[in-house]
């Protein structure tokens, strides 16, 4: 399934001083558990290891946090981070396409350091090792296929 | 395929807010400091189905 990029507002500054948007592969997934729903963006993220959520979506899910399953981690602050996992149900779509939406499993985290980005993070495990990911950024369109 | 342009339905949004966007993913149905009450104000105002997202700085990039 091909989606397109998404281009967000952005404001020109001294590094980019002609910038005025920024494009970003991110898909609309729909989170579920347990008949509880949420929909979301995510961003693919080649460079996460895993997939996380703001915390804040796991309330939205019925998903009791903080749980056992913890993960810590380190992004670009200097300080260690902690997700809480939990087996969820995904769907990706391209709203502009008739295919159908993809459905997958998915042991996601959900974390309160993502709380200020308010997207998920489509990563290496789970989402990566799961689809082959196709990104022609020249073209502003990204491809999902089952692996 | 055209890119996904969230410029204009951004363009006046709060920034740091959370948004509930309509299930086209056309317009801002419901802004609030929290993601539950934007979830909640959506659905009030009959969008069963919304988007929801953070408003992003504007001058910030996800690393």
């Amino acid at each position: 399934m091909k989606f397109p990029y998404a281009v967000f507002p952005a404001l020109p500054d001294a590094a980019f001083p002609n910038r005025r948007s920024v494009a970003r592969p991110i898909v609309s997934v729909l989170l579920q558990k347990d008949g509880l729903s949420l929909s979301c963006y995510a961003l693919i993220d080649s460079g996460a290891d895993v997939c996380t959520f703001p915390a804040s979506f796991a309330a939205q899910l019925g998903i009791a946090i903080p749980n056992p399953k913890t993960y810590v981690f380190s992004g670009t602050a200097d300080q260690p981070q902690t997700a809480y996992f939990e087996n969820v149900q995904a769907t990706i779509w391209n709203r502009n396409t008739s295919e159908k939406p993809i459905t997958f499993d998915l042991y996601a985290g959900f974390c309160d350091t993502l709380e200020h980005v308010g997207l998920g993070l489509l990563g290496q495990d789970g989402f990566f090792s799961r689809f082959k990911i196709s990104m022609d950024r020249a073209n502003t369109v990204f491809e999902v296929t089952p692996a | 395929m055209s890119p996904l342009d969230l410029t204009t339905v951004l363009k006046d949004a709060p920034i740091g807010e959370w948004i509930a966007l309509s299930s086209d993913q056309e317009h801002i149905v419901a802004t609030a400091k929290n993601l539950s009450d934007a979830v909640k104000a959506a659905k009030e105002k009959g969008e069963e189905h919304p988007v929801v997202m953070k408003v992003p700085p504007v001058s910030a990039l996800i690393l």
